[in-house]
């Protein structure tokens, strides 16, 4: 079984045995193997020309990849810790972001961005943020949170197909983590904007993002035990968002509750929120629609206050049986 | 000027006869405007909010909450500059007590083909007067508004399941977090037999495009009429205007309450299917059953059975005014005054159940009646 980091490294080498023009960079990518070891030994099987070390320079590395991707070539950047793209935004949001809606469509930018994110590794404030709404605010942009290897996998290809600049979110915590199904062997592709539907149940449906679909997941194996079912519905894909999995869900649950790692205050998830609240599908709840969510503080340094910031397993199992016991 | 007005335990339903003060929402000294919330209080069927009738300042609380306190007893005193509702009530110059209404006379007040025998033993003390109405010792004595809680909180399947079935989710006990209503409460509640019968009726409406939602949504229309008609003429021609309309009445006969003041209170009183009644004897029953309720008597069996309800304004010099509707009720006429010569037609309706068109009919073919 293949972990996340394994998947994705398997993704970016089918990409590169397909394409001439693939080619990664950033920093320690190539003789290091990448900061969490994602590249690994990709440097050594393709050489240093398609994988690039850069300097310690964000908006150089990305601006490179911009002008790159303009050029016919198909960029994946690897920025080391995704609170690092703050250094390179103006080429994310005002450039890649642009650059084809400002030509009149003449050029396009099929750039990935791919980057960790997310806490649990006591890296404290300035390396463990999940920033998920910062490029899901961005039109022209999207953007990809896979929760497992297998769907990294084929997310990934089909993210360096796509002739749109992607911004791919790794969780750290996921990297060393095999899934629960196998990677595919092959470069099947999984399209870009359609949400899974990871279990079903006909009592609460649960929408998660990234690590908290994994989270979910082992809430709704112990509540199935005593009888709660739960539908978890992976997005996937942040943007777009496909919210056709989830109004269906919620006409035969009535129960919604959306989990996500980042703040709640602006939070990607709150826009779950606010789209099932403007469907035809809000009628069927029978529960106030419940957001677990980050703090709205940086995240701790100290294990356990890093701990308490987001939500845990207990937090959503706690959650999970309050609003199915107590809306009827 | 400021007067005394005591707020009182409103009446909800037919059968209601106390109700439970559950809080108060302010403290002696508070000011408040007109539409605050001042208490809540819970009943066989509904909780609710009684709302400040107008701006003033709370005086005295009277009630305790967990008190069952009688309808038209008062729960608190307000001071007021609202000349509208004006009137002492205690205090420094102690109004004469209100005489106890004595009870219904073993036979019936008028004898009619409506009205029904009077049980001959009644109780000790019988409602004759329904206190649907602040029980004021001194006139004027204005119509108390019938107070809802219109911001009932349901979750969003519940009022979906609501609407569908045609219940009035004021009339559902909430068992959710926050006395929100849940779906199953919804699910469990009771209809009224009368209001499915009407809902199917009702159909047809929908039919037409018409979709109502919301539980409580009403309408009035004014007309100016010839003011020549008397109360009999009044309350025969909307019978029979409403007769013409079955989808629109909830019960097999048609039963109009008129409301009389008097200084005992508001009186009732129901005249059943006043259609059907020869006019002259109709106007004998109207006429003696109005001298009777302003000597405090009506008999028990004019006490139920209204469909609809008028209310006269006019000895109030009042050219309209709004009344929310009787449950069960889907329309109610008030009857103002306009000029020597004319009067105004307030309909107010019960949009859950008729529109707009509906309602200017009725009032069309009410005026031509007339």
């Amino acid at each position: 079984m293949l972990t996340m980091a394994e998947a994705v490294r398997e993704a970016m080498s089918i990409a590169f045995d397909e394409r001439p023009e693939v080619f990664l960079l950033g920093e320690d990518v190539g003789i290091y193997g990448g900061a969490f070891g994602v590249s690994g030994d990709m440097y050594h099987r393709y050489g240093s020309e398609r994988v690039l070390d850069t300097p310690i320079a964000e908006l150089g590395i990305v601006g490179a990849a911009v002008g790159a991707a303009l050029s016919g070539m198909r960029p994946i950047v690897e920025i080391q810790f995704s609170d690092f793209t703050a250094q390179a935004m103006d080429q994310i949001a005002n450039q890649a972001a642009k650059i084809h809606f400002m030509l009149g469509g003449a050029l396009h930018v099929p750039m990935v961005l791919r980057t960790p994110q997310g806490s649990g590794t006591g890296a404290a404030a300035q390396h463990s943020q999940n920033l998920e709404p910062w490029f899901a605010s961005v039109p022209g942009l999207k953007v990809v949170v896979p929760s497992n290897p297998a769907d990294a996998k084929g997310l990934l290809l089909a993210s360096i197909d796509d002739p749109n600049p992607v911004i791919f979110l790794e969780h750290k915590l996921l990297y060393k983590i095999p899934g629960r199904d196998p990677v595919p062997e092959g470069s099947e592709r999984i399209p870009l904007g359609v949400a899974k539907v990871v279990r079903e149940g006909k009592d609460l449906t649960i929408v998660a993002t990234g690590i908290m679909v994994n989270k979910s997941y082992e809430v709704c194996e112990k509540l199935a035990a005593e009888g709660i079912s739960v539908t978890l519905i992976d997005p996937r894909t942040i943007s777009p968002l496909d919210m056709q999995p989830v109004y269906e869900s919620v006409e035969k649950t009535g129960r919604l509750m959306v989990v996500q790692e980042g703040p709640a205050h602006a939070g990607f998830i709150n826009e779950v929120i606010a789209q099932m609240a403007g469907s035809s599908s809000f009628g069927s709840l029978i529960a106030p629609i419940k957001r677990l969510a980050g703090m709205n503080i940086p995240i701790p340094y100290a294990p356990q206050l890093e701990k308490a910031a987001v939500p845990q397993i207990e937090d959503i199992e706690a959650a999970a049986r309050e609003i199915v016991k107590n809306w009827r | 000027m400021s007067f005394k007005y005591p707020v009182v335990m409103p009446k909800m339903s037919m059968t209601m006869e106390t109700g439970e003060l559950l809080l108060f929402h302010v403290k002696v000294g508070d000011q408040v405007k007109s539409g605050d919330v001042l208490f809540e209080v819970m009943t066989d069927k509904i909780d609710m909010e009684v709302e400040a009738p107008a701006d003033g300042v709370i005086e005295t609380l009277v009630g305790n909450p967990g008190d069952v306190i009688e309808i038209g007893k008062p729960v608190l005193i307000m001071l007021t500059e609202t000349e509208v509702m004006a009137f002492d009530f205690g205090g420094d110059s102690p109004a004469p007590p209100a005489p106890t209404p004595p009870p219904v006379a073993p036979a019936p007040v008028v004898a009619a083909p409506v009205v029904q025998p009077v049980a001959p033993t009644p109780p000790p003390v019988a409602p004759v007067v329904q206190a649907v109405v602040v029980q004021a010792p001194v006139a004027p004595v204005v119509v108390a508004p019938i107070i809802v809680n219109t911001s009932v909180k349901a979750v969003p399947k519940a009022r979906v399941e609501a609407a569908n079935r045609g219940i009035d989710l004021r009339t559902v006990h909430p068992t959710g977090p926050d006395r929100t209503i849940t779906f199953s409460d919804v699910n469990s509640a009771q209809i009224d037999p009368a209001i499915l019968k009407r809902q199917a009726a009702n159909k047809a409406l929908i039919a037409k495009g018409i979709e109502m939602t919301r539980g409580i949504a009403q309408a009035s229309f004014n007309r100016r009429a010839n003011a020549t008609f008397d109360h009999a003429q009044l309350i025969s021609a909307w019978a029979k205007v409403l007769r013409a309309r079955p989808d629109l009445a909830a019960h097999e006969h048609v039963g109009v309450a008129l409301i009389i003041e008097s200084k005992y209170g508001s009186a009732l009183p129901v005249f059943k299917d006043p259609d059907l009644v020869n006019i002259e004897e109709l106007r004998g029953l109207v006429a003696s059953t109005s001298d009777a309720a302003k000597n405090g008597k009506v008999p028990i069996a004019m006490l139920s059975g209204g469909t609809t309800t008028i209310f006269d304004l006019t000895t109030y010099s009042m050219s309209s005014a709004t009344p929310l509707l009787f449950p069960n009720q889907v329309t109610s006429l008030t009857i103002g005054y306009d000029s020597q010569s004319t009067k105004n037609i307030s309909l107010t309706i019960d949009l859950n159940f008729c529109d707009f068109y509906d309602g200017a009919l009725l009032l069309d073919a009410l005026i031509a009646c007339l």
